[in-house]
């Protein structure tokens, strides 16, 4: 244990670091885990809750920050665990209760990290070659991971304030830690006599001894810009699904902005919905019911009242938008026609039978909402069918999943 | 029994005790929430997923610490170890740009390759995955592979170079 901690020995192994990427890599678990219960709550909103709806970007910078931020915790995750990495090696390897939890809590978290940034990209492009659930499992993660992140800032607040800023009391002494790890070798050498077991293991670690040594300076700097690097390269090169000015480098996104039916990206698709004979039918109509009055709309008695063009993104809970005009009716106007009270939150019903999100709620700020349409037409042409022909709702800073598609039924709460 | 100290448990520095006081109670209340908010975690957890599936979750934790602890983590090892005896004769700075090189391409792939793999499966429509990720990360190799170049020769010539010493790189 004692030689694998001496071996893995380097300069960039140190207290100081660890809480310079420690810092990074927790503010980028904060930032994942405010916008992420942003958008669960937007999704399952507690009756009292009330969401802004201005700026209408506002849940496509939260979600696509919320994206960025997970893509970026790939690197800074894993500089911090080489790092910490020699603690892997404690001697002896439990100290007592306390020491045991404390190590178990950290094994947790690294387990717990990985496997949360893991699901969360592959989700983005709808991939789940796992055992269970995503939604429910990344939700109850996220406050798992808090929980061990707050555990591991109170389990090492004394290290972080030490090693908080170049001028701590720690940062001065940086040097001892590599020098400390050779010295307490002599420490070794005198309790046991040697610190050099025989055979392969003692001639591999020779080997290793034998190499050269990075020089500090050169290694800590190479170490932070090389972090520095890949954090900006694997955010810069994905992040254009989401951030239009980024949209020339987006080479491994997992969307494209303006590839998609009448240039805006699909998620369900008809065919997934089933919905393809219902949405093409000739008597579909659109009915709208509020306290005990229902009334059928066909398509083109929706396009004789009065229409009003808006420019919405589109923007999903995987990361992606995409800015686009849309002409329908407003909702609000509907809701006048019904004469619906102003406080009257809707339900929103698709012609999609099965699906999570074939039944959802609007809060009445969305309802008012001037720029929310019953969208009929996308980028000056009918609605595509995988956009939602004949008529979807679009609203300002909601995640796509609840921008109803193949609206069947509106009808008031 | 002897405790090794490492770098990264370092010895508690002399704090004055008012400090140290409150600097407990402070890590004190902090494990507390934690705690809770693990346990929270823990009751959505069970409350939210069906028992059955539970075993996959932490066989997928497990999977990854032993992925990183005992896969990734020796292969960094034995790669810088590697890099540092070939280049031996060459600057810390050169063989510093080299390594940085290999792991931001490695990152880069990381997250690429996912992708790769995951277009193979017939994604679930035409605008999911709808780039050529092979090729753009082929290209981003030779982007990463001649920047490195570049950046190697001119380090090699900068601080390699008999005539021109740089006493902010001599020492450590």
């Amino acid at each position: 244990m004692y030689e694998a901690q001496r071996a893995l020995a380097s300069p960039v192994r140190n207290p100081r670091m660890a809480t310079v990427i420690g810092r990074l890599l927790g503010a980028a678990f904060l930032i994942c885990f405010g916008t992420g219960l942003y958008s669960h709550f937007l999704q399952e909103p507690l009756d009292w809750m009330r969401f802004a709806t201005r700026p209408e970007f506002l849940y496509q910078v939260t979600q696509g920050t919320h994206i960025v931020a997970g893509i970026a915790c790939f690197p800074l995750l894993l500089a911090k665990l080489y790092i910490v990495f020699p603690a892997l090696f404690a001697f002896p390897p439990v100290r007592g209760l306390v020491h045991f939890l404390e190590r178990a809590s950290i094994a947790l978290f690294v387990g717990a990290s990985l496997v949360q940034i893991t699901i969360g990209l592959l989700n983005t492009y709808q991939w789940y070659p796992w055992p269970f659930p995503f939604r429910q499992v990344h939700f109850a993660l996220g406050w798992v991971l808090i929980g061990l992140l707050v555990i591991h800032i109170g389990v090492k607040l004394p290290v972080i304030t030490r090693y908080w800023s170049k001028d701590s009391p720690g940062s001065d002494h940086l040097e001892d830690a590599v020098s400390n790890n050779r010295a307490s070798n002599a420490e070794a050498v005198r309790l046991w006599g040697s610190t050099r077991p025989g055979g392969v293991t003692g001639r591999v670690l020779d080997y290793i001894d034998a190499t050269p040594r990075s020089r500090t300076r050169v290694s800590r700097r190479g170490f932070l810009v090389t972090i520095g690097v890949a954090t900006t390269a694997v955010v810069g090169l994905t992040a254009g699904q989401t951030f239009t000015p980024l949209n020339a480098v987006n080479l491994f996104g997992p969307r494209k902005k303006g590839v998609g039916q009448q240039g805006v990206p699909v998620n369900r698709t008809s065919e997934q919905a089933k919905v393809a004979d219902a949405a093409m039918a000739a008597g579909w109509t659109l009915t709208v019911a509020v306290a005990g009055t229902e009334r059928s709309f066909t398509r083109s008695e929706l396009l004789a009242l009065p229409q009003t063009e808006v420019q919405l993104p589109i923007a999903c809970v995987e990361g992606w938008s995409q800015m686009a005009y849309w002409r329908g009716v407003r909702l609000s106007d509907l809701a006048d026609l019904m004469s619906a009270d102003p406080d009257t939150s809707f339900r929103l019903i698709s012609l999609e039978e099965r699906g999570s999100f074939s039944k959802t709620e609007m809060g009445r700020e969305y309802v008012r909402d001037p720029l929310t349409l019953v969208a009929l037409e996308l980028n000056g042409e009918t609605l595509d069918l995988e956009h939602g022909y004949p008529a979807r709702m679009i609203a300002p800073g909601r995640p796509g999943v609840l921008q109803t598609k193949w609206l069947s039924r509106i009808e008031a709460i | 029994m002897t405790t090794i100290t490492t770098g990264l448990n370092p010895p508690p520095a002399g704090i004055a005790p008012s400090t140290s006081r409150r600097m407990r109670s402070i890590r004190l209340a902090l494990v507390g929430v934690g705690v809770l908010l693990l346990a929270w975690g823990a009751f959505v957890l069970f409350d939210s997923v069906r028992l059955t599936r539970i075993p996959g979750v932490a066989l997928w934790i497990v999977a990854a610490i032993v992925l990183h602890d005992a896969i990734l983590a020796p292969i960094v090892f034995a790669f810088g170890i590697a890099l540092r005896r070939v280049g031996r004769r060459v600057t810390g700075t050169v063989i510093a740009i080299v390594q940085g090189a290999i792991v931001v391409g490695s990152i880069v792939s990381l997250i690429a390759v996912p992708t790769m793999v995951a277009k193979n499966f017939a994604p679930a429509n035409a605008t999911v995955l709808p780039l050529n990720y092979g090729l753009n990360l082929a290209i981003f190799w030779l982007v990463l592979a001649l920047t490195t170049v570049g950046l190697s020769v001119w380090a090699f010539l900068r601080w390699q170079s008999p005539v021109t010493t740089f006493p902010d790189d001599s020492g450590r």
